[in-house]
């Protein structure tokens, strides 16, 4: 039997008094890629936001591996076992880099030893070589590796990537895609948020498409990438 | 010549202790960006209860921090969650209004309990002067200096290898990423301002070694506090304690040449001076 790793039923969610998530319902089993596009303004990153509760949602449940995670306080989501790789990469700027991977550990501090790092290593050598430095000394697509490897360093059972293509050039965003590759070859949930349809739909095996808040197609990653919709919005063809 | 030695020489002495209160009055405000205003009489509190450990259990005055420290921590960590955890989704006016008003609350209660009038310690083993190539130096203010450094040494320590060190840290990079983490923020605030207060305690149990204590104190202490965090910037304890060399030396040689009354003059050009010229201060980050 396949098992249910997040299920949103209903959610509402926003800013203050503004609404910008409306009525999302959606799920994700076990092992599963998931995507969800949208343009510039959809909701995307609220989405996310919201999962890991940086924002509280209005409404709706939030259920992850059977429990009701709506009214947690961030930290204990993240102690739950959801990394959330936010936009930008948000990193410890002030500390090194192996610093910064160590604080991906945190919630495991008492059990895992640092061993756990050379994994993160394997994946990204880049980050062995700069371990040292600070982090606000990295490149664009070495911080991007960086705020990935401190994601996986928790161990996490499901984990949401927000635009991980962001700001990089062709060359850079192939580049971590591959890294990406590695992660769902070993089974890990993953939660994708993309504007750059192609990529989404070659890497993901499912998608949602997020239009005003709303979510207004889903289905697997082929027959989104044939939609008359998708290709007139977001592929210009 | 000799003169300026003497006076550059315990200016430094002085400036390690005063270092050492900045570094409190840096812990809270790097972390959670809240202006303490009543940080220089938490100073000010706990050379009062090292008078009362003194005076009534006749605990020499170097050693009452192993009471005063703990103490402070508590009561820093009671502050925090009684006001400010409570303002810190609020305008920033709102939290000058609470830290100022508790500024006059301690001020007020000191006054009730132990009066206006100055109050010292009779008498500490540090007491009592050594020379040194014809220097003559205060051995409690020397004593003091080196404890003021081995402490600020252990912060730099705790603030680097330990996991509350780095939660401090952490979460004073990115409040949101360090959730995302795992770590619960108000904790972790509430252990920052506990520190920064205790802090406190260790140099309110040093000063009392060679000095007396009065209502007024604290706006002196809470003064060269932030000429120093001014100086020096968010970030940097090296820069930290080479502003507090700054501010004790000027300090020192404010009193020796001019008039004694100048002192908090002094120190307050350089903070208006710092402001004015590099906002940011000599070794901040950004």
């Amino acid at each position: 039997m396949v098992k249910q790793v997040l299920q949103i039923k209903d959610l509402s969610s926003g800013y203050g008094k503004v609404t910008v998530l409306r009525d999302i319902n959606f799920q994700i089993v076990e092992n599963e890629v998931v995507a969800v596009l949208g343009s510039n303004g959809a909701g995307k990153t609220t989405l996310l936001k919201t999962i890991s509760k940086l924002i509280s949602p209005f409404t709706g449940e939030i259920i992850f591996e059977g429990q009701n995670i709506a009214s947690y306080p961030p930290y204990l989501v993240a102690q739950a076992g959801i990394a959330h790789v936010p936009e930008g990469g948000k990193l410890f700027v002030n500390m090194t880099v192996y610093e910064n991977l160590l604080m991906g550990i945190y919630r495991n501090r008492k059990k895992v030893k640092e061993d756990i790092l050379e994994e993160i290593y394997e994946i990204f050598p880049i980050l062995r070589e700069r371990k040292n430095q600070l982090a606000r000394t990295l490149s664009g697509g070495e911080k991007q590796m960086l705020s990935i490897g401190r994601g996986l360093a928790s161990q996490p059972k499901f984990i949401m990537l927000d635009e991980p293509s962001q700001g990089l050039a062709p060359k850079l965003v192939d580049e971590i895609y591959q890294k990406l590759s590695i992660l769902k070859k070993r089974g890990i949930t993953i939660l994708l948020i993309e504007q750059n349809i192609n990529y989404a739909l070659q890497f993901a095996e499912r998608g949602y498409v997020l239009e005003n808040g709303r979510i207004v197609m889903e289905g697997e990653s082929k027959e989104l990438l044939n939609s008359e919709h998708i290709k007139k919005h977001y592929l210009g063809i | 010549m000799e003169t300026i030695f003497q006076s550059v020489f315990s200016g430094v002495l002085m400036g390690c202790i005063y270092a050492l209160i900045a570094l409190g009055l840096s812990l809270i405000f790097g972390v959670m960006n809240v202006v303490n205003f009543a940080h220089g009489d938490f100073v000010m509190l706990s050379m009062y209860f090292t008078f009362w450990a003194g005076s009534l259990w006749g605990i020499d005055a170097v050693l009452t921090p192993l009471v005063t420290f703990p103490l402070l921590f508590l009561f820093g960590v009671i502050i925090y969650y009684g006001l400010i955890s409570r303002t810190l989704r609020e305008h920033y006016t709102i939290q000058i209004a609470i830290t100022v008003g508790l500024m006059t609350f301690l001020r007020a209660i000191t006054q009730l309990v132990w009066q206006a009038r100055p109050r010292a310690l009779t008498y500490s083993f540090i007491q009592g002067n050594i020379q040194v190539g014809g220097y003559v130096i205060a051995l409690s203010r020397l004593v003091s200096a080196i404890i003021s450094l081995i402490i600020i040494g252990s912060i730099s320590y705790f603030l680097n290898r330990t996991w509350p060190g780095r939660e401090i840290r952490a979460t004073s990079d990115d409040l949101d990423a360090a959730s995302l983490m795992g770590i619960n923020y108000q904790k972790t605030y509430a252990i920052a301002f506990g520190l920064g207060s205790s802090l406190t305690a260790i140099a309110g149990g040093l000063l009392m070694t060679f000095q007396q204590v009065d209502p007024t104190m604290g706006l002196r202490f809470g003064l060269l506090s932030w000429c120093i965090l001014a100086l020096a910037g968010l970030g940097s304890l090296p820069g930290l304690l080479i502003s507090g060399l700054i501010v004790g030396v000027s300090e020192s040689l404010a009193m020796t040449f001019w008039d004694p009354r100048a002192r908090l003059l002094v120190i307050y050009l350089i903070f208006v001076l710092v402001l004015w010229v590099r906002p940011r201060g000599i070794f901040g980050r950004k």
